[in-house]
């Protein structure tokens, strides 16, 4: 069930790195927590990478982005979370924001997100996008609005990749790792 | 959501959460965005209740997003349904006022261009 899918990086420690693991057994991450883990990351690395970003600007569009992309990863880690932990591998290198994500999965569904990830990086985002978003409107019924890879690639240029890997102590689940990197100067 | 935080308040067209605020000003012909909007996609049915009931009643109306700092992808779903609605419903005026110094609205809002071509989008 190993195997990598797009750009997949980790962070080293050449630069600044933070990692941060929830144990879902032990304290239930709640939704919002998401938004606050997010942020914090974003926060961080924006006074710490590099020397840090000292234009307003180019500050805000670090924090906005991160913010964003990683919300977006925290929280599919944790809606589709199968037991054991949700880690945040994040750090700063080579004027890049690196970020991995993991959590498992049912080792069901494997075949099924290979094919998806690889659709997305197949076609062009910008389309995707609107494609989703007019069979979205066409059944309302839809729980999952499936935009976040699809805002990532195409309104911030993340570059994505997926790793699949055997989850600890569960032969039942897979261990997903998702990365995603960031300019830490967009312009 | 199990998470009784994250639970809206308010009236139909007042909707509060940690957090958040949605609400519309009916003599104005506009709907508030105010705070961080990171919900789960059903967590949003509240507002896109008042978004589809505010759209049926008003044959202009103004999105005010200025005071909105983030919006989550689920969030952006809801909006670029909205502008889907509007576009099969025609003859409806709708303008988006946004900031240009929140990163999402620069990098998401035009897309709704895409969905509703006589959309205006005006970023300070």
């Amino acid at each position: 069930m190993d195997g990598i899918i797009g750009e997949y990086k980790e962070p080293t420690d050449a630069g600044p790195r933070v990692m941060l693991t929830f144990y879902p057994g032990a304290f239930p991450v709640k939704w919002n927590q998401c938004s606050v883990a997010a942020d914090f990351f974003a926060e961080y690395f924006a006074d710490v990478g590099e020397g840090g970003l000292t234009e307003e600007a180019e500050r805000r569009d670090f924090v906005g982005s991160v913010g964003y992309v990683l919300n977006e990863l925290i929280e599919n880690a944790v809606k589709f979370c199968a037991g054991g932990t949700v880690v945040i591998d994040a750090g700063v290198e080579a004027g890049e924001f690196v970020v991995v994500v993991s959590n498992q999965v049912c080792g069901d569904a494997v075949d099924g997100l290979r094919i998806k990830f690889a659709e997305l990086l197949d076609g062009d985002p910008a389309e995707l996008l609107m494609q989703r978003v007019e069979e979205n409107a066409a059944n309302p019924e839809l729980t999952t609005s499936g935009l976040g890879f699809l805002t990532m690639l195409s309104d911030y240029k993340a570059r994505l990749g997926w790793r699949f890997d055997p989850a600890p102590g569960n032969p039942d689940n897979a261990l997903l790792k998702t990365a995603a990197r960031l300019q830490v100067k967009s312009s | 959501m199990t998470d009784t935080t994250t639970r809206p308040s308010g009236s139909d067209t007042d909707i509060k959460g940690p957090g958040y605020r949605v609400w519309f000003d009916a003599p104005a012909r506009t709907v508030h965005f105010e705070g961080v909007l990171r919900l789960s996609t059903s967590e949003y049915k509240p507002i896109e209740d008042l978004l589809d009931r505010v759209l049926l009643a008003n044959p202009a109306l103004a999105l005010r997003m200025t005071e909105l700092q983030f919006l989550n992808s689920s969030g952006i779903n809801m909006l670029y349904k909205f502008a889907i609605a509007a576009r099969k419903k025609g003859e409806t005026e709708i303008k988006v006022h946004g900031s240009s110094t929140i990163p999402w609205q620069g990098k998401s809002l035009p897309n709704l261009k895409k969905f509703l071509p006589t959309i205006v989008i005006a970023l300070d």
